[in-house]
């Protein structure tokens, strides 16, 4: 098989196969390194960030911090995060009673941030949080956590 | 008359008709006129979005209140937005109006392949105009529709999720940074949204509308009954063609006229709506998008990646292989290619109708399975919804009738039909009866206050 084409080969249909080979590689890695200019290189997305005083959140409810699009629930043995990001398209979800509502395509979560039912295929992520050296609450939204991790105070 | 004919053949502009047309081509319930409302439609944006884009800022802090300037300072600025607006809407519905035309009609044979599938991008195009258009107001309605949008690209992730791969291979991230420039809708967004917006899509748009009409010219003028692949268009006989100067011109000008007409009215009577500015932490309820994408919110809340990539996927590629499954050139340039169409149309519409409204019916009254049972895995209600339902019900009516018919024809005419109404009737849910929390309303009546 492979002799049968070197022997059709002459040297000109050689070299311009080859060339054409050559040319479409470099074209390739060219389109590739083009691309690269679109894609952002994210570098701001691992954040931890102070929330405040614990006392400061109300007991037994969630409360919603609207710039992080994250809930903290807090109650009497501690504090938990929880994200408000809808898993289906990223609409903010709202609390109703029993758990969390999306507005957009009516995904329904538990409390614990199970998906009850709707489109949405994954549950809430839980983030991790810690006490600082001043004693405010940090979330880490870097850090995803289960549903019974909590932050005793 | 000779004089006339080589002014068309020398000038520039006038080059673009040809000499003379047939009558097929001159008959209103032929063609409707569909794709030169869409050029004057086309041209009419190109000209009111000059005058926005001089008044308009695209920058996170400014972009909102440059629109509210053009609405309440900018002299006659909200009745030029209002045009634009109400011109791009036409421009959706009349390109899928002129799409059916095409199909029913079957110009899509031999030669007239390629337009076809131009038109297919076109198309597109005009879609991603439309979507990319959405956003630059800045406000509430703008920013959630584009972060919905942008999920929908990202939604790529179900799929390598159940195949384990999202870690080496995040296709669906990687659409989504390259549509918004980041994780969420920022300045990025709007810089990309207004590059694509005023430079490059309308750019595509042009080169291929220039294409389009120069195919439509090399093909031999539009379909028609009497013009076979057989015979070359100069074969037919002289009496059944006219000069396109006058007779044409006056159909344009007509045309332009109304056109002009219907859109000054809409902008005299309906106002372009502009909500709240954006506002990341707060969510409208309910979320809609423009109507024209309606349809695929209403299935994109059955599944993300079904709903938003797979089955609108599915429905390019069926409209670009048409002319590939259907070879027959028989009926070209005949409506419904003759009775036996004309009954499969209204048949498949029917059945349609009825599968597609019954399934959303279930969806509404009782739910889906992950009410039904516990623990439902994602990917079974990824695979199992009412859309990829009445997707394969659409197809197995579609073989089914190409089994009685042996006609590929019937078949591309049958499936073609359940699309465009499953389409319409999922839109239809949208725009209707959808309300806060995406929970069924009847049409008219009132939604709590959330």
């Amino acid at each position: 098989m492979v002799e049968k084409i070197i022997k059709k080969s002459t040297r000109r249909s050689f070299l311009r196969q080859l060339s054409i080979i050559l040319a479409s590689i470099a074209g390739f890695l060219i389109f590739i390194s083009f691309l690269r200019q679109f894609i952002p290189r994210i570098s701001g997305t691992d954040r931890k960030i102070r929330l405040g005083k614990a006392g400061s959140f109300p007991l037994n409810t969630f409360t919603y911090i609207p710039e992080y699009r994250i809930f903290i629930y807090r109650d009497n043995s501690g504090l938990k995060a929880i994200s408000a990001v809808c898993t289906h398209l990223g609409c903010k979800i709202e609390k109703i009673e029993k758990g969390f509502q999306c507005p957009c395509h009516g995904s329904c979560f538990s409390e614990k941030g199970k998906v009850i039912s709707g489109a949405a295929s994954k549950d809430l992520p839980w983030y991790r949080l810690f006490k600082d050296a001043d004693g405010e609450v940090v979330v880490d939204l870097t850090k995803k956590v289960d549903s019974d991790y909590i932050l005793e105070i | 008359m000779d004089n006339r004919i080589q002014r068309i053949s020398r000038n520039f502009f006038l080059h673009i008709h040809s000499p003379k047309v047939s009558q097929g081509t001159l008959s209103p319930t032929y063609t409707f006129g569909l794709g030169l409302i869409l050029s004057f439609l086309f041209l009419v944006m190109i000209i009111t979005g000059f005058i926005l884009m001089m008044n308009y800022t695209p920058s996170v802090e400014r972009a909102y209140n440059s629109v509210k300037d053009i609405v309440f300072i900018v002299p006659g600025g909200r009745y030029i937005r209002n045009i634009h607006r109400w011109a791009a809407h036409g421009m959706v519905l009349i390109v899928f109006l002129h799409m059916v035309r095409t199909f029913l009609t079957s110009s899509y044979q031999g030669k007239r392949k390629i337009n076809w599938i131009i038109g297919v991008f076109m198309l597109i195009v005009v879609l991603f105009m439309n979507f990319s258009g959405y956003l630059l107001p800045w406000d509430q309605l703008a920013y959630w529709a584009v972060t919905i949008g942008s999920n929908i690209a990202a939604s790529a992730r179900e799929l390598t999720d159940i195949l384990g791969i999202t870690n080496f291979l995040d296709i669906g991230g990687f659409f989504k940074k390259i549509l918004i420039g980041g994780e969420n809708v920022g300045q990025a967004a709007l810089t990309r949204f207004f590059m694509l917006h005023v430079i490059f899509l309308p750019l595509t748009l042009l080169i291929l509308t220039g294409w389009h009409f120069w195919r439509i010219r090399k093909d031999g003028g539009l379909s028609s009954p009497q013009v076979h692949e057989s015979t070359s268009h100069l074969a037919v006989k002289n009496d059944q063609r006219f000069y396109s100067w006058p007779v044409l011109m006056w159909i344009e000008l007509a045309i332009l006229l109304f056109i002009t007409t219907v859109l000054i009215l809409m902008a005299l009577l309906f106002d372009a709506p502009l909500r709240e500015q954006a506002n990341p932490a707060f969510a409208e309820n309910p979320a809609k998008s423009p109507w024209y994408f309606l349809g695929i919110q209403e299935i994109v809340s059955y599944s993300a990646f079904t709903g938003g990539l797979l089955i609108p996927l599915l429905f390019i590629v069926f409209l670009i292989s048409i002319p590939y499954i259907d070879k027959e050139t028989k009926y070209t340039g005949i409506w419904f290619s003759g009775n036996t169409g004309k009954k499969i149309v209204v048949f498949s519409v029917l059945f349609s109708f009825i599968i597609t409204v019954f399934l959303v019916f279930i969806v509404i009254r009782f739910g889906w399975l992950k009410e039904w049972f516990d623990n439902v895995p994602g990917f079974i209600v990824m695979l199992v919804n009412p859309a990829t339902l009445s997707t394969l019900l659409y197809i197995s009516w579609s073989v089914l009738i190409s089994r009685k018919t042996k006609s590929a024809r019937m078949a591309a005419i049958a499936l073609f039909s359940c699309a465009i109404t499953g389409l319409i009737i999922y839109t239809a849910t949208g725009i209707w009866f959808r309300g806060p929390n995406w929970e069924f309303y009847w049409s008219f009546s009132h939604w709590p206050v959330m």
